[in-house]
């Protein structure tokens, strides 16, 4: 898949203070996923991306044309910010209809997307109200469809979810997805990690000015050697079992518990693992109730690569 | 031989209901004031007129044993009433009293505000008006100390100077006069102060509003009365107002041909609309959006 | 029982708040959950003692709702959802000047406080101007004040919300021990399902002012029938046939992600016996259950 951003060496300082420190990557299309601590480099990353600012070193190309002073490039993204800040006496129409204006749509076009945009999130009941009264759900709606109102092929989305509704949020997870489908690129960028697995295995993780990681997060925890993989079982007679596989070298740990039907292993060859245990289970005839692999999840990724 | 727990511990005290559920606003408020840069300054320079006019006092007495180098046998500085009343309406006293409002006090309420402590509050076991009683003793704790204080020092030094009970003796309503003046002007600008205080969320602007409006008053009056040198004027100025109010508790002769009672209805009416807002902006406030 | 609710209404003019909620809650963590507009944030008004109800009667660790609400609040921490503090202070004398409000004497306020700070993570950090803090501390500093007091019942108004996730993690964390201990009740108000997941045994949905749904999570996302989801390595074709043959229903939501529905009469061991038959490794088996957003789009009556 052709990417469609790319940076190269791309390094952002605010006077002496760290913002984005050589990066080069490829955006394919597609759903990405973007976390990192706070004042990790994040919102820097996509000012640069969406052009609010200028990079320090290096350059960005969008649909392969550089960003810088692009103008005809910006009617092709859509941007959702994290802050809050809206004309709160206008109206959601108001609000929709003039920014439509700004991306030079005429008037017979402006009409239609917004109303489309507002009937996607849902916000058409309520266009006439003023944006003082609409809720946190709201807004953040609102948000969202001023991001895609104008149709852009990339739509870059800054805690899209925050103080949404579970109800909200699963619509909202349901809309992105469905953008998905449509070919375009999505860049999701969220602290609540959970909320990030239930879009997309693809992420970039950025910490300190730098790219920790990028890919599929089940490829990225393979790839994070200082911590073997742990594998957690549940079955009536765990010392029994482990008995069985102690004489393995990738077996590297075991911790028992909680509870006395739990265990837990750590292994550096998972492949050759799992066919052990399962060529023992059948064996031994031993009953199991649970395999899972608990650290195979964005949390634990995270930790691994940020944590202290 | 024991290891401390390791997590959350209990605490094993009491939690006791007190008899002054506010008193600990009072004393974080004031000691927050010391904090501030220029606090310490103004609150000491406006003690300088107490300073003078306790020394005046001490001379007055004393002037006897200049009085061989005095020609004529007028007395130059008499200490009764109009001696009290000049400390207590001096324009100075005053100036100095709206500028201990403005950096102590402009914050009180607008800083909770903006800062969505009000929620903290009043998840305690504090009602609203004990809220506004502890702001309120904060400035009611330092105005006081700058008039009922140096009042009672004027009269105990007259009293020792002169060797005598007789200036009580002539002037008994004189402690009482010390007493309502003063907890006339505090209360009047405790709630003039907390009343602009809950209007705005920004400190800065509160404290300029109490500066502004109480200089703004008084231009207004000066220009006013200037052109048209109508005495109905004075009740425009705050200062004034509290001026023609003064002169009346202690038994003086008012600036202006305008009856006392209209400066106190003025003043009554301030303190009243105060009052209205201050209570409707606390109870706007929820605990939980 | 640490909260008893009886009937419970409460109207804003004309607008019906809560009509009718009867709750009884006792020791544990309880996650409270909601649309936005269900009425949560007025319970939560009325549990601290703040608002009494038109109709209805309550207590609140043995306090009356309506008679007794100063008790009530005395008792109970808060920590609200929007940043709060007081300028131009560190965070000791924040927490103990909170401490004292609540009935602590001054100086065991101070004791209190520094205790409390250490435990939110805060020691280093605690003599500090409250405006140098980062969101972080800032959400830290909320939990301290709220549990100083060492209250009975603590309410968490989103906990977690503008934490990264480090952050997050670590909130988590200290939620969960202090809601392990035996004598503290904690009410947690978000919208982030896995955080109430991971931290409260029982959960209470409100819908339009009404109760929704109530009880242990575990309970009501129990499954009452057999259904695994598996996630396998190798070609899953095979499989997939040969236990359709022995009469399992098997549904492949994902690459490798199998949902499958093992009949009453068979064994597991049958299950895995067909997998290494079939050379496919098995590297996750577990049973499936409704999750807590399923549950919570069910009670609140949405698609």
């Amino acid at each position: 898949m052709t990417a469609v951003i790319e940076t190269s060496k791309l390094s952002k300082w605010y006077g002496n203070v760290l913002g984005l420190s050589d990066v080069t990557l490829q955006i394919e299309p597609g759903i990405t996923g973007l976390l990192g601590p706070n004042a990790a480099g994040k919102s820097t990353f996509l000012k640069l991306l969406t052009g609010q600012i200028k990079p320090s070193i290096g350059q960005v190309s969008i649909f392969g044309r550089s960003v810088k002073n692009n103008y005809a490039l910006f009617s092709r993204i859509g941007f959702c910010p994290e802050q809050d800040s809206f004309y709160e006496e206008m109206t959601g129409w108001e609000f929709l209809t003039s920014l439509l204006k700004l991306q030079h749509f005429s008037a017979t076009e402006v009409k239609p997307r917004a109303e489309r945009a507002l009937e996607i999130v849902e916000l058409i009941g309520d266009k006439d109200r003023l944006i003082r009264a609409y809720s946190r759900g709201m807004r953040q709606r609102l948000k969202f469809a001023q991001a895609i109102a104008h149709d852009p092929e990339i739509i870059i989305l800054d805690e899209p979810l925050s103080g949404m509704d579970p109800l909200g949020k699963r619509k909202l997870i349901r809309l992105i997805k469905d953008y998905k489908g449509q070919g375009k690129t999505v860049i999701v960028s969220s602290h609540v990690l959970p909320e990030i697995e239930a879009l997309t295995k693809n992420i970039i993780l950025i910490h300190q000015g730098k790219i920790f990681a990028k890919g599929d997060i089940h490829y990225i925890r393979d790839l994070i050697e200082s911590h073997p993989h742990m594998v957690f079982i549940k079955c009536a007679d765990p010392r029994r079992l482990s008995s069985l596989f102690l004489g393995e070298d990738y077996v590297l740990k075991l911790y028992f518990g909680p509870g006395p039907q739990a265990l837990l292993v750590e292994t550096n060859n998972r492949d050759k693992f799992f066919s052990l245990l399962l060529s023992l289970l059948v064996k031994n005839r031993i009953e199991v109730e649970e395999i899972t692999s608990p650290d195979d999840n964005l949390q634990a990724v995270f930790d691994y690569l940020v944590g202290k | 031989m024991t290891i401390r727990e390791k997590g959350y511990t209990h605490w094993d005290g009491e939690l006791k209901e007190r008899r002054l559920p506010w008193w600990p606003i009072t004393w974080l408020g004031i000691r927050l004031a010391f904090k501030k840069k220029y606090f310490k300054f103004i609150y000491f320079g406006s003690f300088i007129p107490a300073f003078v006019f306790l020394a005046g006092i001490y001379i007055s007495e004393r002037i006897e044993d200049f009085r061989y180098m005095i020609k004529g046998s007028t007395r130059i500085l008499e200490v009764n009433p109009a001696y009290f009343k000049t400390y207590f309406t001096s324009d100075f006293l005053l100036f100095m009293m709206v500028m201990i409002l403005v950096v102590s006090a402009a914050g009180l309420i607008s800083d909770d505000l903006k800062y969505n402590s009000l929620q903290l509050y009043f998840s305690r076991p504090l009602e609203k008006r004990d809220y506004l009683i502890g702001k309120a003793a904060i400035i009611f704790f330092f105005l006081l100390l700058l008039t009922v204080v140096p009042g009672f020092l004027f009269i105990i030094f007259k009293l020792l100077f002169s060797g005598g009970f007789h200036f009580i003796a002539s002037y008994p309503w004189l402690p009482f006069s010390v007493i309502v003046y003063s907890l006339l002007l505090t209360s009047f600008f405790c709630l003039y102060a907390l009343f602009l205080s809950s209007l705005s969320k920004n400190r800065r602007y509160v404290s300029i509003l109490i500066f502004a409006a109480y200089l703004f008053l008084d231009i207004l009056f000066g220009f006013f009365y200037e052109n048209f040198r109508k005495p109905a004027f004075a009740l425009l100025s705050l200062k004034v107002n509290l001026q023609q109010l003064g002169a009346y508790i202690f038994k003086q002769k008012p600036a202006y041909p305008v009856p006392w009672y209209w400066s106190f209805l003025i003043l009554l009416a301030i303190c009243s609309l105060a009052y209205f807002v201050l209570r409707s902006k606390i109870k706007g406030v929820e605990v939980v959006k | 029982m640490i909260i008893e609710l009886k009937d419970i209404h409460f109207n804003y003019g004309r607008i019906k708040a809560l009509q009718g909620i009867t709750l009884r809650l006792s020791e544990g963590a309880v996650g409270l959950l909601g649309p936005n507009g269900a009425g949560k944030s007025t319970l939560l008004r009325i549990l601290l003692g703040f608002l009494a109800p038109q109709k209805g009667e309550g207590r609140v660790l043995g306090y009356d709702i309506r008679l007794e609400q100063s008790h009530i609040r005395r008792y109970v921490g808060y920590m609200p959802e929007d940043d709060c503090l007081i300028p131009g202070m560190d965070a000791v004398t924040f927490t103990a000047h909170f401490g004292e409000l609540s009935g602590m004497p001054r100086q065991e306020a101070i004791k209190r406080a520094h205790d409390v700070l250490f435990y939110a993570g805060l020691g280093e950090s605690r003599y500090r101007l409250l405006e140098t803090y980062s969101a972080g501390m800032k959400q830290r500093l909320k939990l301290a004040q709220a549990i100083v007091h060492d209250p009975k019942l603590l309410f968490l108004d989103e906990p977690t919300s503008n934490l990264d996730p480090q952050g997050r993690k670590e909130i988590l964390e200290l939620i969960k021990d202090i809601s392990s201990k035996k004598d503290i009740q904690v009410l947690i108000s978000s919208h982030i399902l896995t955080d109430i997941e991971s931290v409260c045994s029982d959960v209470v949905i409100l819908n339009k002012g009404q109760l929704a749904a109530q009880g242990k999570i575990s309970e009501l996302k129990q499954l009452h029938f057999r259904l695994y989801e598996v996630k396998i390595k190798g070609d899953g074709e095979g499989l997939v046939k040969k236990l359709k043959a022995m009469g399992y229903k098997v549904d492949e939501t994902e690459d490798k992600l199998l949902k499958v529905y093992m009949p009453a009469e068979r064994e597991i061991l049958e299950f895995f016996r067909a997998a290494e038959e079939e050379q496919v490794q098995i590297r996750r088996f577990v049973r499936s259950q409704t999750s807590l957003e399923d549950l919570f789009a069910k009670a609140v009556g949405v698609d």
